[in-house]
């Protein structure tokens, strides 16, 4: 449908050039309307002079000149020259082939043609199969806000704020749906879990409390402990988290995808020269930092894997190239800007952004 | 479908514009009538796809479609309609595409209305008319397209400029652009006339009309947003000698010029290197000022610098319209032919003049408005040039004009009688000596606010001191009044007009010198005085507007303790841009203004507060709308007489004619 | 004789004109024109006092105090250095702190700039281009500063 019209379109377009060098030529030579006109100016003159507007003298004058104009007028009008088949043909071969070619192939690099229209009232009308996330999100926070005790809605809410990075908004979702729906140990680590993304990594003492209530009430859930675990490290507290991620990587069921990753995880902890007695001032000191650091790179690489998934969250890949840059790992916040470049190429705004900062943090080229 | 079915017909209008640049110059060049006749049907399809192109962005618009970069960083769901039609004009892209939808209006215009101009002369102009459309139509795809689409469309956009959402400025835009790109129509012109050579009496006619149409368009819309910014910025000025506001004003100075310049063209064939030089002038200001907005070198250097692609690739277009253009101008001028003669002091003797006065302002406002720019490039000194300089430049050179512009209309043509003129002209001039001393001695005031009103008095009659001449000369009867009223061609009428307008404006404009100022805090309750009046602040009244928050201060208005009316100036606060605008209470009382703009509500309901008495303010923006009505009346009469030669064409040339 | 007349009337009309336009130019450009400094600028190169002046920077955030009447003190910062200005009369709709702003005035012999007048400009992005270029260099240029722009 969309291919019928532009080929409408553009047959119209080159019509309208092929039908005037179709036709026999018609037109208006100069000289024709110079004598129109000049007669009008020798017409005017004399009224002005009626009304004495001009004195009699200079209305004579200036009739003189505008006869004189008139007559030259007159012996100027030449026929109208003939016009040429041949060039007509010539033309019209250019055009018909210049207009398709250059608008078909000028679309196909700016056009997407492949995107539909997307109105609004569509979108949030559509079905929720077809919808789009952002409509649905829209949808549901339409619905939340005249009823504001619908604890479900929350809680569907609260893991897609979480993944499109409205973490103040995931938790004050994830909270909602604690406080309408009551307390389950999948609640309480989402809510911690929001937590953390809104302290930007940091397994805030809020939060680490919200993990031990889901430990509590369910031993034997992974994603708690996790945190337990980060939270333990993130205070300095090595051992403790290496006996947490320990048993944890311990009691994974086979082929859990998060397992090897402890699994490193826990081998980089053990690496590490046991804290001695005498060192440890100097160490609790240092380690806060160098636990920070850790937290900061399982988020940044978290973050890699999940834009690896999903390229198309303009914000993610601009925290990403961001965060390489921090951790002073240029050829990584390269690598990233390419693959943020490939994946946002449909989106100019997106582009200028990621160029924007790749210009700020000295990236280019 | 409809976004990307736009989006095509600008890139086809592209097309066809480059067509039109070529084909008919080659027929003309070729003398093949065949050639030249693609002009006019390319035009008007051109216009078509533009047009449709312009209406896709804006159905955009209307149903919120957020896969529009445009839409999402102009508009919001809950705006309300109006201004998501008029949100298209108000951002760098969908501005662009309205220039470019005035521009090929304009060559459409010229296809359909003028089917009596010479086969040539339509040819070239139509082409000169498509180069700059193509110029225009590659800059908008190729640096700031409206149709870029975003993958993931968000459900909100970012609503558009609380200051842009405003009646004022649903109709300014669209004005100022009939009339900036409305000289493109005489740039073309004049282009085409170079071109071919051919500059005569039939160049001055049917260019007359086209300048007209732009000088009143640039008139109606420089006085739009002049009172838009009076009433949206909550400042009571209404002129800032801003960059931008001087950026509309130069090509209305440069087509006032023009315009003059074509009658004495039209009759006496004189002028005609002049008259061309305007008519690229006045364009190339036009397109100067779309530089000096759109590349945003003025409003924020930093604009240009981070993303100087929009910027150099305007500074190229203008650097080949007008550089070209001149070039061409500086080949061709030289073998015109001369014109008419005429002595110093006659018609033609005081539009010279005139168009001496008028370039020259306009060289002043040049000046003042490209200095600190120019200054900046060449030494880094940023420097910044106000109202003073443009009160000691432009107003000195602008009161002579006033004090001919009477003169110009009674002079007769070729030759005329300076005393015998001011002779007629003594009661106007009396007049305004009597009404300047009357009002010293009842007002006093400011000595240059007195001066002035006696100046307007003395051209607002002496506009019409022609005409009455004209109508009651030698004590006839009211039968021959009416019918020489009728004898009378419809632009003299124009013409008294017109200039009456102006007058009226720089009353208004003088009678700022006795207007009162005040800020103040008011708590609810509290009264004050200003001008003949008396205003109450009673309360102020929270409201909900569709996509905004206000407070409205409501007050009431009382002349000698009687209730005249009540204002309701308000701040409002638009949440999605977090942004807070005034909208300004303003009361029209006759002929002048109480204008009444609030800020900082406290919490007991206090208010500070300017308050301003404008007496006869509105004769400013009335002046302008009688100036723009003689412009009219002109135009009426223009096309009446374009279809007597095309009658006598016909009654000459019998000529088998096809329909259409 | 006569088109040499008409010639030379013309050419010495256009050349009054246009001296008299050149020495009204001139005149207004020697005492009219205001220069334009950030605070730091204005630290380096101390104007005297009482010379008027523009300066423009960010409104520094938490700096703004109402003295009473109406008068309002705030301080102008680029992030290298501050200027403290004073005002008197209606803050114009766009004046926030943390936003650009562009002040005219004097610099009085207390270092305190007193203005008369405070700009707004029909943009809200108004941005002085050394202010734009020290924040940008200290990374907190805005994105999505430079979004719609207007059309006048």
């Amino acid at each position: 449908m969309l291919w019928l019209i532009f080929a409408v379109f553009t047959a119209v377009a080159v019509l309208s050039v092929l039908w005037p060098l179709a036709k026999a030529p018609r037109g208006v030579a100069r000289g024709e309307i110079g004598i129109a006109i000049y007669k009008a100016q020798l017409a005017e003159i004399e009224r002005d002079e009626a009304q004495r507007v001009v004195a009699p003298e200079d209305a004579q004058g200036a009739k003189a000149e505008a006869a004189r104009r008139l007559m030259a007028a007159d012996a100027a009008i030449e026929p109208l020259p003939a016009a040429s088949r041949t060039r007509a043909r010539l033309a019209s071969v250019g055009v018909s082939i210049f207009v398709p070619v250059l608008a078909l192939s000028l679309y196909a690099t700016i056009g997407h043609p492949d995107m539909p229209d997307a109105p609004l009232a569509a979108r949030l009308d559509a079905s929720p199969a077809r919808m789009d996330l952002a409509a649905a999100i829209a949808k549901i926070e339409a619905h939340l806000a005249q009823h504001p005790d619908d604890g479900r809605g929350f809680e569907v809410l609260a893991p897609v704020y979480l993944r499109m990075g409205r973490a103040g908004d995931a938790v004050s979702a994830a909270r909602a749906a604690l406080r309408l729906l009551g307390e389950t140990p999948a609640r309480h680590a989402l809510y911690g879990e929001t937590l953390v993304a809104a302290a930007k990594g940091v397994v805030t003492p809020e939060a680490k409390q919200s993990f031990e209530a889901a430990a509590a009430k369910d031993p034997s859930a992974a994603e708690p402990r996790f945190f337990l675990g980060l939270a333990a490290e993130q205070e300095g507290d090595k051992a403790g988290a290496r006996e947490i991620w320990g048993r944890l990587v311990a009691e994974a069921p086979q082929g859990a995808p998060w397992a090897q990753a402890l699994r490193e995880k826990v081998a980089a902890l053990g690496a590490g020269p046991e804290a001695t007695q005498d060192g440890l001032a100097a160490k609790s000191e240092a380690l806060p930092e160098a636990g920070q650091m850790t937290a900061i790179r399982g988020m940044v690489e978290r973050l890699a894997s999940r834009l690896a998934q999903n390229g198309q969250d303009v914000e993610g890949w601009l925290r990403l190239v961001r965060s390489y840059t921090v951790l002073h790992e240029p050829g990584k916040a390269r690598s990233a800007l390419i693959d943020a470049k490939r994946n946002l190429a449909g989106d100019p705004n997106a582009l200028v952004r990621i160029e924007t900062l790749a210009r700020e943090l000295g990236l280019e080229g | 479908m409809i976004v990307e079915t736009g989006h095509y017909a600008l890139v086809l209008a592209l097309a066809l514009a480059l067509v039109n640049s070529v084909v008919p110059v080659w027929g003309s060049v070729a003398r093949d009538q065949r050639l030249m006749a693609v002009a006019p049907p390319v035009a008007l399809i051109g216009f078509g796809l533009v047009a449709y192109a312009y209406f896709a962005l804006t159905m955009a618009h209307v149903v919120s479609d957020f896969s529009l970069v445009n839409v999402v960083e102009n508009s919001h769901s809950a705006k309300p309609l109006i201004y998501k039609i008029t949100g298209v004009w108000g951002n760098h892209e969908g501005s662009m595409l309205l220039w470019v939808l005035v521009l090929s209006l304009f060559a459409a215009a010229v296809a359909l209305f003028s089917r009596s101009m010479p086969e040539d002369m339509r040819a070239n102009v139509l082409a000169v008319q498509s180069w700059i459309a193509a110029a225009f139509i590659l800059f908008i795809l190729l640096t700031s397209n409206p149709f870029a689409r975003l993958a993931g469309a968000p459900v909100e956009g970012n609503d558009l400029n609380p200051l842009l959402q405003d009646p004022g400025l649903a109709i300014h835009p669209p004005l100022l652009y009939l009339g900036y790109v409305g000289l493109s129509i005489t740039y073309s012109f004049a282009a085409a006339a170079l071109i071919s050579g051919r500059i005569d009496a039939v160049f001055a006619r049917f260019v007359r009309p086209w300048t007209l149409i732009a000088w009143i368009s640039l008139t109606l819309g420089i006085a739009m947003g002049s009172y838009w910014a009076y009433y949206t910025l909550g400042w009571g000025g209404f002129w800032f000698w801003d960059p931008v506001e001087n950026a509309s004003l130069m090509p209305w100075l440069a087509a006032t010029a023009l315009l003059h310049c074509t009658a004495v063209m039209e009759k006496r064939e004189a002028l005609k290197i002049w008259t061309i030089f305007l008519a690229i002038l006045a364009f190339s200001l036009s397109l100067v000022g779309t530089f000096l907005v759109r590349s945003g070198v003025l409003t924020s250097v930093h604009a240009f610098a981070s993303d100087p692609t929009r910027g150099v690739f305007i500074l190229l277009i203008l650097v080949i319209f007008i550089g070209g253009s001149f070039a061409l101008f500086a080949l061709r001028a030289g073998g015109l032919q001369q014109g008419g003669l005429f002595a110093p002091v006659s018609r033609e003797g005081a539009i010279v003049l005139n168009n001496l006065l008028l370039t020259t302002c306009c060289a002043t406002v040049f000046t003042g408005t490209l200095y600190p720019l120019a200054l900046e490039a060449v030494t880094g000194e940023k420097i910044s040039v106000g109202p003073p300089f443009f009160n000691l430049t432009f107003v000195p050179l602008f009161i002579p004009l006033f004090i001919l512009m009477p003169f110009g209309q009674l002079l007769p043509w070729k030759r005329g009688d300076l005393a015998g003129v001011a002779q007629r002209l003594a009661v106007a001039f009396g007049a305004g000596l009597v009404f300047m001393a009357v009002l010293a001695a009842w007002r006093g005031g400011p000595a240059v606010s007195v001066i002035l009103s006696g100046v307007a008095v003395y051209v607002i009659l002496g506009s019409f001191v022609d005409l009455v001449r004209r109508l009651f000369g030698g004590g006839v009867s009211a039968d021959m009044v009416s019918q020489r009223a009728r004898g009378l061609p419809r632009h003299a009428f124009g013409t008294a007009f017109a200039h009456a307008g102006l007058g009226i404006t720089l009353l208004g404009l003088a009678a700022t010198g006795w207007g009162a100022e005040k800020i103040t805090a008011l708590k609810p309750g509290e009264a004050v005085e200003i001008g003949p009046y008396e205003l109450t602040f009673e309360s102020v009244v929270p409201r909900n507007g569709p996509n905004y928050s206000e407070l409205a201060g409501r007050t009431v208005i009382r002349s000698k303790g009687a209730v005249v009316t009540t204002i309701d100036p308000a701040t409002r606060f638009y949440p999605t841009r977090r942004m807070n605008r005034s909208e300004a209470g303003i009361a029209t009382l006759g002929l002048g203004q109480v204008y009444m703009s609030i800020a900082d509500v406290a919490a007991n309901g206090a208010v500070n507060a300017r308050i301003f008495w404008k007496p006869l303010v509105a004769l400013i923006w009335i002046g302008a709308l009688i100036m723009a009505f003689g412009g009219c009346l002109s135009l009426s009469d223009l096309s009446f007489r374009i279809g007597i030669a095309r009658r006598a064409r016909k009654a000459q040339a019998p000529r088998p004619q096809p329909a259409e | 004789m006569m088109r040499k007349k008409r010639r030379l009337v013309l050419i010495s009309a256009a050349l009054a004109a246009l001296s008299l336009a050149l020495g009204l130019v001139l005149l207004a450009l020697r005492d009219n024109i205001v220069f334009f400094y950030g605070p730091s600028e204005l630290a380096q190169k101390a104007p005297h006092a009482g010379q008027r002046l523009r300066i423009g920077g960010l409104v520094r955030e938490g700096s703004l105090v109402h003295e009473g009447g109406q008068t309002v003190r705030f301080a102008v910062t680029d992030t290298k250095q501050d200027v403290v200005v004073t005002y008197t009369g209606l803050l114009p709709d766009l004046f926030r702190e943390g936003q650009g702003v562009v002040a005219e005035g004097t610099l009085g012999r207390d270092k305190i700039f007193h203005a008369d007048s405070i700009l707004a400009k029909h943009d809200e992005r108004y941005m002085p281009r050394e202010v734009a270029d020290a924040l940008k260099k200290q990374g907190v240029w805005r994105e999505g500063a430079e979004a719609a722009s207007m059309g006048k």
